[in-house]
């Protein structure tokens, strides 16, 4: 998907422009919307994912970190390279339209490429007994607010484009970040039963994706779920 | 604004000699057009600053983030969320640049705190490559404390508030 042309519709830089800039900005925050919009984005980049390897699924950064550690960025984005070649999940260029209206606005971006500054912001990451209290919370308004605030505190702590919503969307852990936050919705809904959004926003079109908050409630009919555990073993 | 202190906010559980169970620190309108930032919230901290230790000891009740939009990059009016003309038949989703409400547990620390009013310091900090700093990004409309009653406490019915303009 990075190597595709930015004016393609299927392209990294496309999806990573819909969150940020080139404008419009299309990302909802602050509303009950934040949830079910970006289920959908990670739904069509999933998808734009599965159109160039139908195998590949977007992994999640679990940031929930455990009390006495600070916390750090997983190798898989935090290292430079891999083998002899250099790791595309490090980082990734901004589209020059990005950065053209970036600087235009009078805020340019750190740079052409995407750069992080973890543990600039003086805190640490979400303690795991935070994230372990946040998914018992019940009012799932409070458990919306909750949860944003703390994916923001992720943002900042992970800092350069990261922390800033019109570049965000282009630093590759962006996504693991907020498959993260997606998962938490989902374990949520396990535990309470419930979907989550009042059935007053259900018809809502999460623009400019086709699909309404109620197509985003239930994963297993998105064709995904976020699995509890994993064992695997080569076979020779 | 780099800090905001505000005046003496009754609890009001505490002047009603009500018992309650948790605290909530409100706080409505906050800004969110400029830079990312985080707000530090302290309790009868009047001094505090970006220097100040985030511990209960130091008055220190919670925080929250502002994840902002970076400035506008749009032409006039386009962050403007009163430059919208709306009505019963628009269907868009809300305006971007409507201020948020932001919502801080404070019930540590306002039990640490004597009295039946409190001072509540506001301390805007943004991260820098040389660590957090000092931000001027903050800003908001007016501040809440509020405090809620557990099972077989009294829930008091005022709620008061100090505004950022004052």
């Amino acid at each position: 998907m990075m190597r595709r042309r930015d004016a393609d519709e299927r392209s990294y830089a496309r999806f990573a422009g819909l969150h940020g800039l080139p404008l419009p900005v299309e990302c909802q925050h602050g509303t009950p919307l934040f949830l079910p919009w970006h289920r959908a984005f990670l739904f069509f980049f999933e998808r734009a994912m599965r159109d160039r390897v139908p195998t590949a699924t977007l992994a999640w950064w679990n940031w929930a970190t455990p009390d006495e550690q600070r916390g750090t960025v997983p190798r898989l984005f935090g290292d430079q390279s891999v083998g002899s070649a250099s790791n595309p999940l490090f980082s990734a260029p901004v589209s020059q339209r990005a950065l053209q209206q970036g600087e235009a606005g009078g805020q340019p971006a750190p740079g052409p490429s995407t750069v992080r500054r973890p543990g600039n912001s003086g805190r640490r990451l979400p303690r795991a007994s935070e994230v372990r209290d946040l998914v018992e919370t019940r009012d799932f308004r409070t458990f919306n607010a909750r949860l944003e605030e703390m994916h923001g505190q992720v943002h900042m702590w992970s800092g350069g484009h990261m922390q800033l919503i019109p570049f965000s969307g282009f630093d590759p852990i962006f996504w693991a970040h907020h498959s993260m936050v997606d998962r938490l919705w989902r374990l949520w809904q396990i535990r309470h039963n419930a979907p989550g959004p009042p059935r007053e926003l259900w018809d809502q079109a999460l623009p400019p994706f086709p699909m309404t908050v109620a197509q985003t409630l239930d994963v297993t009919l998105l064709g995904y779920d976020y699995a509890s555990s994993t064992a695997s073993q080569p076979v020779a | 604004m780099e800090r905001f202190v505000s005046d003496p906010l009754v609890v009001p559980a505490a002047e009603k000699g009500y018992e309650w169970s948790s605290a909530e620190l409100l706080i409505y309108g906050v800004d969110h057009s400029g830079p990312s930032y985080e707000v530090r919230v302290f309790i009868d901290t009047p001094d505090a600053d970006v220097q100040t230790p985030l511990t209960v000891e130091a008055g220190y009740a919670g925080c929250f983030t502002v994840f902002g939009h970076g400035g506008c990059f749009g032409d006039d009016d386009h962050c403007d969320p009163n430059a919208r003309y709306s009505d019963d038949y628009d269907v868009r989703l809300p305006h971007q640049s409507v201020p948020q409400t932001k919502v801080v547990s404070v019930t540590e620390a306002l039990l640490e705190a004597e009295g039946d009013a409190v001072q509540v310091t506001l301390v805007a900090v943004e991260p820098t490559d040389d660590g957090p700093r000092a931000s001027d990004a903050f800003k908001a409309d007016e501040v809440r404390l509020v405090t809620y009653a557990g099972a077989g406490d009294v829930d008091p019915q005022e709620e008061p508030g100090a505004s950022l303009d004052s």
